[in-house]
């Protein structure tokens, strides 16, 4: 058995396609090929924050909450969409195809780690982030799939804005960065 | 030709490369540099940047999601 993962392990096209990151080209490419054929496929383009906020809906309804008043799920559409439950929601299928493809392309390369926590700074700016960056995407009507990528490829101006905004932000934040974890 | 470590086990994007740039800036030409990684996007920026300041670089598979970064500085 050993012997046969050896031999897999050594083959050239397990190293080009599984083992070894794709080029910054190839993955902006396979990432376009497949936008469009979320947009073709739903008829919504690819975002993935969205989602987390009817998930967040949704834990709070199992713990008896009601968000039927809440401005954010106000509307005919956020109803239906949460009425109809997380199994029938497009966007939440996408975001568990990314968690899953994500930890089966770990497997296959053999690099799956559990990593250490190196210091409490670590989990606050992790946690702090989170929410920013969860808050933010609310606010800005998307996170940078949602907002940027599939706005600027819907030609749409806000995606623009958003990437200017976003250079801002990591202009920040890599400031912020270097003060605190250099 | 002395060699140093630099341990960024850990540590998530960009901090390995913020650090790696920073204690090349105090290697004497011709010392090498061995910085651990598990964060595979370290694995590809690393060696990325090193390569376009012209340093050799050599990426070294440890452990499961575990590198070796070995950099000689040429410049």
């Amino acid at each position: 058995m050993n012997e046969f993962f050896n031999k897999i392990a050594k083959n050239t096209y397990y190293k080009k396609l599984i083992k070894n990151p794709f080029t910054y080209v190839t993955g902006a490419v396979l990432l376009s090929v497949f936008q469009i054929a979320i947009f073709a496929s739903s008829g919504n383009p690819w975002g993935v924050t969205g989602a987390f906020a009817n998930w967040g809906a949704w834990i709070y309804e199992l713990f008896g909450g009601s968000v039927d008043k809440w401005y954010y799920f106000s509307d005919a559409a956020s109803q239906a969409t949460l009425e109809s439950g997380v199994l029938n929601n497009g966007a939440s299928l996408q975001d568990f195809g990314i968690i899953i493809g994500a930890f089966l392309a770990v497997l296959l390369a053999s690099q799956f780690k559990i990593k250490k926590i190196k210091s409490w700074r670590q989990v606050i700016a992790a946690v702090l982030g989170g929410l920013l960056m969860g808050y933010g995407a609310r606010l800005a009507g998307g996170c940078n799939i949602g907002a940027l990528f599939s706005g600027i490829s819907s030609l749409s101006l806000s995606g623009w804005v958003f990437a200017a905004a976003l250079f801002i932000g990591a202009f920040i934040g890599s400031k912020l960065l270097a003060k605190y974890f250099m | 030709m002395a060699e140093y470590t630099l341990d960024c086990l850990g540590e998530a994007c960009p901090v390995p490369l913020m650090k790696t740039e920073k204690k090349m800036a105090e290697l004497e030409i011709g010392d090498v540099l061995v910085v651990s990684i598990d964060h595979s996007c370290a694995m590809k920026n690393i060696p990325d940047w090193a390569r376009k300041v012209g340093h050799n670089v050599e990426v070294e598979e440890v452990d499961d999601g575990e590198w070796e970064i070995v950099i000689e500085k040429l410049k």
